[in-house]
């Protein structure tokens, strides 16, 4: 029974991907869409130039594997398991020996935010992975390697690596000289940010630990600091004491109770603040995305979505499988917001509009709505999602250069290489577009009488399509939804008679 | 171990240092088709190095070497570029002042090596300034992300952000120097943090909110006054629609806008009834060399409601100014009637010596980036005659533009590398207003550099020195509430 703490942790390793994996995949997905992940020196420098910049990269290199939500939640799975492993060797509480897993239990509840970026966690593993390094030393180098740590810790993890001096100044007892070295790191803080080109609260919080800029990683800091406050605990000579094993048995035995209580009381909590209303939002941007109607209709079938995302993914499902004109109206509607919504100007709402607007031919439309949308991603990262969308719109237009761009950036992905590298060979090869199933079907639907266009859809434009192209089956689906849910009783008797002539 | 260790990386380095000898190469006899374009361009003394590609990406490896006619010679290799050294290039063309240098360019593909025809570099005698200041956005509609002041010495490759956006939240545009001296600047901060920032000899920066009761909304498109006591500003309320199907993709138009001059001492607004009327829009207000008058541009407005954008033409204006009152004219003269062309001006820019006026013309309306067929025009001053700048012009986009402070080089933003994103392009305009061909800014490894930038450059101007912006005090007065108010003339 030595290695029963590596079972429970592979237990609680389990219980993490199976969460990510089954019941929270979308949040994955979610957060790789918007970001760019690229093999390339520049990409890389320009992260890991600013403090925090390699736990960063590390991060992001991470999340471009949540395309695949079971490798994402493996992913989570292990650095939550390691965070667990260290604060053991950290802090062992003996028969309190499930404290260990408070840590990692909290950045379980700080990913369930979409926008909480795997940087943090990866900030908070490398941080205790250097305080059991530093542990290991003694002496002068010791001494030396510290005062070296505070800008290179600071570098590597950003301010979470406080952390990392505070439990350093446990084991050093509190000696006097240690305390310089907080003066140290807070002048180096003054210091940097003169030269450093962000808010100075961000130095203090942390520059890439969520994607909100002004956003104070609260989950994050209390994940990190729980450590710290669980080795002060055990300094305490009283406390100590609570925490001494008698026999192996009763060691074991208090083990496994800790274990128990701790991980299913932050298990209910994590489950409780879940947030699964979102998962079902991105659930359906995923399936629209990914092209998924039959998924869509089944699921639609089951319940029926109660958001705008939801309605408007329905509604090109049904549309695509020829159902929207005849069967809307049996499903949830929400007038014509549910149909063709106005753009708003953030990075979620617009894409599954976006993708609406690209099958029905509207090419420069989806273009603007899916720019927009990548433009207001708030931490400034690129999407590989709209760049690969960019390039399709701008291939279609013709305008190969700006194609080609985009798609020079996507063969430096992992997992979008290929299709840049195919898509590639079609630009200029107007045969080829003219003979691809989507771009060519998409040429010969899109708009060829220019006019202008804002945020909002009219009639007007689902006309367009269809008289220029009555093999638009998707437009005349989303006009005849239009009339229905407009009620314009006299458009469509007008629409009727024009389609009859 | 150590004696191992040590071949070993004398090996490795040896290996990285190597060049290809070019040998039995195919003498070609045209011209080698290089990215950027540096054949037969006239370039100032004190440029970078012009480094380049070749056209054709499947190139194994490319190859120059550069003589004059007094028998010296720089050289090199590389695989995507050539990266000439920067001493060796100054020295070369300080040599070279008002002479040509050839270019020997080799090419080595799956066949072997392939030698061109040499072309040559005009090395012009006018030098050009320090440096250019742009704006890096990516080109795109309402919505921005990142984006920044940057600043680049023409002379290396050098880039420094002055003020980036990641510093506060919003949106940096319209940097302004007085005929390129940095010590007098106006800088626009769009958002929440909304502010004009404005210096004036290299003293002390403050935040202004540029909004009066008498005025239709802040300042926006600036021009500083020779002396500089006076800044010129348009106040614009503009929107934005979209092409469904046209090559061009927005329309950024005007509803209504007009001019207005600063008293930067006074700290006061200078307005007219001739530059603020209702059925006309005024807008890039520019000051002549002397400071005399006033250029801008002027279009007949819309009625209201309509949409029909492509009926805007701006005509090129000028009004009197006295630099001594701060009193306009009373008269507006129309210098071009591009309106009577079917044209519509836009970016009037007068060169700092007084002789000629460069500006872009489109089809239509004032905002000429997004616009194709925008190409730059220069307007000779003294005879009135106007004519497009063929060495500068291309089959894509041509707009904005500024002089250097010797009136001899221009910098201009140029979509032609793809339709899209805008590069700073420059041409030489000798005393009689012949124009040279244009060249790109040179890169370090330009291909890899403009493929992997997805941003364009926006309003390039010269700066004779570097701007000494401190970004940090910037971003403290944007991040502050205080805006100092400014007031209207009676």
């Amino acid at each position: 029974m030595k290695n029963i703490h590596y079972i429970y942790t592979l237990i609680f390793g389990v219980a993490v991907i199976l969460f990510f994996g089954m019941a929270y995949p979308h949040h994955l997905h979610y957060q790789e869409q918007f970001q760019l992940f690229l093999f390339d020196c520049n990409y890389a420098w320009d992260i890991v130039k600013l403090p925090g910049g390699v736990a960063d990269l590390l991060g992001r290199f991470c999340t471009q594997f949540f395309l695949y939500a079971w490798v994402g939640a493996f992913i989570i799975g292990l650095l939550l398991s390691v965070i667990q492993l260290l604060t053991l060797r950290l802090v062992n509480w003996g028969r309190f020996y499930g404290l260990s897993y408070l840590p990692s239990c909290l950045l379980w509840l700080f990913l369930l935010d979409e926008n909480a970026l795997l940087g943090g966690v990866w900030a908070v593993l490398i941080t205790l992975l250097a305080s059991w390094g530093f542990d290991k030393m003694s002496g002068r180098i010791r001494n030396i390697l510290l005062v070296v740590a505070i800008p290179v810790l600071y570098w590597i993890v950003g301010p979470v690596c406080i952390v990392f001096f505070l439990l350093q100044a446990l084991r050093l007892k509190a000696q006097k000289w240690y305390y310089s070295v907080f003066v140290l790191l807070a002048i180096m803080l003054v210091i940097l940010a003169y030269y450093i080109p962000v808010p100075a609260s961000s130095l203090w919080f942390g520059i890439h630990y969520h994607r909100y800029p002004t956003q104070f990683p609260t989950l994050l800091w209390v994940a990190a600091l729980s450590v710290f406050v669980l080795a002060l605990l055990l300094n305490l000579p009283k406390l100590s004491s609570l925490t001494s094993t008698p026999s192996s048995l009763t060691s074991n035995l208090s083990s496994l109770i800790s274990f128990a209580v701790v991980t299913a009381c932050m298990g209910c909590f994590v489950w409780n603040n879940a947030n699964f209303k979102a998962e079902k939002i991105m659930g359906y941007d995923f399936m629209a995305r990914h092209q998924q109607w039959n998924r869509i209709i089944e699921t639609i079938n089951k319940e029926k979505p109660n958001n705008q995302i939801g309605v408007t993914v329905q509604n090109l499902a049904l549309g695509m499988r020829g159902m929207l004109a005849n069967h809307g109206g049996e499903y949830s509607q929400n007038g014509i917001a549910g149909l063709l919504p106005d753009v708003d100007r953030d990075a979620t709402s617009p894409l599954p509009t976006a993708e609406a607007f690209y099958l029905l031919g509207m090419i420069n439309v989806a273009q603007r709505t899916v720019f927009e949308a990548q433009e207001a991603i708030l931490d400034f990262q690129k999407s590989a999602r709209c760049y690969k969308r960019l390039a399709q719109t701008n291939l279609i237009n013709g305008d190969y250069e700006v194609a080609r761009k985009y798609l020079f950036a996507l063969q430096k992905t992992l997992f979008y290489s290929d299709w840049a590298n195919e898509t590639l060979r079609l630009l200029g090869n107007e045969k080829a577009i003219a003979e691809h199933p989507e771009y060519g079907h998409l040429r010969k639907c899109a708009y060829n009488e220019d006019f202008y266009f804002s945020d909002h859809v009219t009639p007007e434009m689902l006309e367009s399509l269809y008289y220029k192209n009555r093999e638009n089956r998707l437009a005349y689906e989303y006009l005849i939804a239009y009339y229905m849910l407009t009620g314009d009783r006299e458009r469509y008797a007008k629409f009727i008679q024009t389609i009859k002539k | 171990m150590k004696k191992i260790l040590f071949t070993f990386l004398s090996v490795l380095l040896l290996t990285a240092c190597t060049t290809e000898t070019v040998s039995d190469a195919k003498l070609e006899k045209n011209q080698p088709h290089i990215y950027p374009d540096y054949l037969g361009v006239t370039i100032p003394v004190n440029i970078a190095p012009p480094n380049f590609g070749m056209a054709n990406e499947t190139v194994l490896l490319v190859d120059a070497v550069v003589t004059d006619s007094k028998g010296n010679s720089i050289h090199s290799q590389g695989e995507e570029s050539v990266d000439f050294d920067i001493d060796d290039w100054h020295e070369l063309l300080a040599q070279n002042t008002g002479d040509s240098i050839s270019v020997t360019v080799s090419a080595k593909y799956e066949d072997g090596w392939h030698t061109y025809s040499p072309f040559s570099i005009y090395v012009s005698s006018d030098s050009i300034d320090y440096g250019i200041c742009y704006r890096l956005i990516e080109p795109g509609y309402e919505v921005w992300s990142k984006m920044g002041i940057y600043e680049r010495d023409l002379s290396s490759f050098e880039e420094r952000a002055l003020i980036e956006n990641t510093q506060f939240e919003g949106c940096v545009n319209c940097h302004s120097f007085n005929r390129g001296n940095p010590a007098d600047m106006s800088l626009h901060i769009r958002g929440p943090h909304g502010a004009t920032l404005l210096r004036q000899n290299n003293g002390p920066m403050a935040a202004y909110d540029t909004k009066t009761d008498q005025t239709l909304g802040l300042c926006v498109y600036p021009y500083w006054h020779p002396s500089g006591k006076y800044v010129a500003y348009s106040t614009n309320s503009t929107q934005q629609l979209f092409h469904a199907a046209d090559s061009n993709r927005v329309e950024v138009f005007d509803e209504a806008s007009d001019l207005q001059v600063y008293d930067v001492n006074k700290n006061e607004l200078i307005l007219s009834p001739l530059l603020k009327q209702e059925p006309v829009y005024e807008t890039y207000p520019v000051f002549s060399a002397d400071g005399r008058s006033l250029y801008f541009c002027a279009a007949r407005a819309l009625s209201e409601g309509s949409h029909s954008l492509d009926s805007i033409r701006y005509n090129l204006c000028r009004i009197d100014f006295n630099p001594e009152t701060g009193e306009f004219g009373n008269r507006i003269d129309t210098i071009i009637n591009a309106e009577a062309q079917n044209k519509s001006v836009s970016f009037p820019r007068p060169s700092y010596d007084g002789r000629f006026l460069c500006y872009t013309l489109s089809d239509y309306g004032q905002f000429s980036i997004w616009h194709h067929e925008a190409d730059l025009y220069l307007l000779d001053l003294a005879t009135g005659e106007s004519r497009p700048m063929v060495g500068a012009n291309s089959k894509d986009t041509e707009s904005f533009h500024n002089w250097s402070t010797n009136s001899r080089w221009m910098v201009f933003s140029s979509r032609r590398d793809d339709g899209l994103f805008t590069r700073p392009y420059f041409c030489h305009v000798d005393a009689k207003g012949n124009v040279s061909k244009a060249f790109m800014l040179p890169q370090r490894n330009p291909r890899r550099f403009y493929r992997d930038r997805f941003l364009s450059f926006n309003v390039p101007d010269f700066i004779i020195a570097p701007t000494n912006f401190d970004g940090h005090e910037a971003s403290g007065l944007i991040n502050d509430e205080y805006r100092k108010k400014i007031g209207v003339r009676k």
